[in-house]
């Protein structure tokens, strides 16, 4: 059975994917144009794009992983 | 790493990615949960290192320097048909490579090479020329240093040796210091020499 916490990773795992393929796709346009622009493009899009995917990524685990330890203790409470 | 490698890198990591949108509960599992770390973590990390070390090999293209508009006349004199032309000289006889031609004697002249001052004016460069008004005629910031010279000629018997570079000891010792210009001391003044660019004959490259 799925948790909420499980339901709460699994969207901030899509959300960091989408923001991760969409910045990955910047680059890859990025890289098809040899252009001052597409240099600008690449820094100021793709990897803002990729660094927020990665931190949503990764806050999501700590999240997680918060819930998780919380969930441990109140486990331990109830016994 | 050549872009076609980085491409596959982005194809897999891009793959990797939609596994883990796609089904997300695999994370559950130890094998999706490391599958999801490379996947959103460490290639993701290391394909931006690499675009961003392709766009800098890449920024030093000739090609990239001539695609802003006001840079094609620059171009055109590389090609311009007499040896006084210092840059047509070097580019059309090879002692430039002619795929980074511009680079090769500006390289205190980008966004990515040369201090913090280089890099901020390459940022400036593009605001000017997309949202502002450029400069016309364009002129570099400092007069052309000795230095972009010496680092292929220095110690080229040549130069060294040169008749007019020895004549006197001071000279040489002048002109390594960049106490005496190569080029505004009308001994090689002929540059890109763009007002008269309509003026001269064109080499045509063997096909």
């Amino acid at each position: 059975m799925i948790n909420s916490q499980e339901l709460m990773m699994a969207k901030r795992l899509r959300l960091a994917g989408i923001l991760l393929i969409i910045g990955l796709l910047v680059e890859a346009f990025s890289l098809l144009w040899n252009h001052p622009l597409s240099f600008i493009a690449f820094t100021s899009v793709g990897l803002f794009l990729l660094f927020c995917g990665v931190v949503v990524y990764l806050f999501s685990l700590l999240q997680y992983r918060a819930a998780e330890e919380r969930t441990v203790v109140e486990d331990h409470t109830n016994v | 790493m050549p872009t076609a490698a980085v491409f596959v890198l982005l194809a897999v990591t891009i793959g990797i990615i939609v596994i883990v949108v796609a089904k997300p509960e695999i994370t559950m599992a130890r094998g999706g949960k490391i599958l999801a770390f490379i996947g959103l973590f460490i290639f993701p990390g290391f394909v931006a290192l690499l675009g961003f070390d392709n766009h800098v090999e890449r920024s030093k293209k000739t090609t990239f320097c001539l695609s802003c508009h006001i840079m094609g006349p620059y171009g055109k004199s590389l090609y311009v048909d007499d040896p006084s032309y210092i840059p047509a000289a070097h580019f059309q006889n090879g002692r430039v490579p002619r795929d980074e031609a511009c680079y090769t004697c500006h390289t205190d002249y980008t966004i990515y090479y040369g201090g913090i001052r280089a890099k901020m004016r390459g940022l400036h460069h593009i605001y000017v020329q997309y949202l502002g008004k450029p400069n016309n005629p364009i002129h570099l910031y400092s007069p052309y240093n000795n230095r972009e010279c010496l680092h292929c000629h220095e110690g080229s018997r040549s130069f060294e040796q040169g008749a007019v570079h020895t004549a006197d000891p001071q000279t040489m010792v002048d002109i390594k210091s960049n106490k005496l210009s190569c080029l505004s001391s009308g001994c090689h003044d002929t540059v890109h020499n763009i007002p008269k660019l309509n003026q001269v004959k064109y080499w045509e490259p063997p096909k």
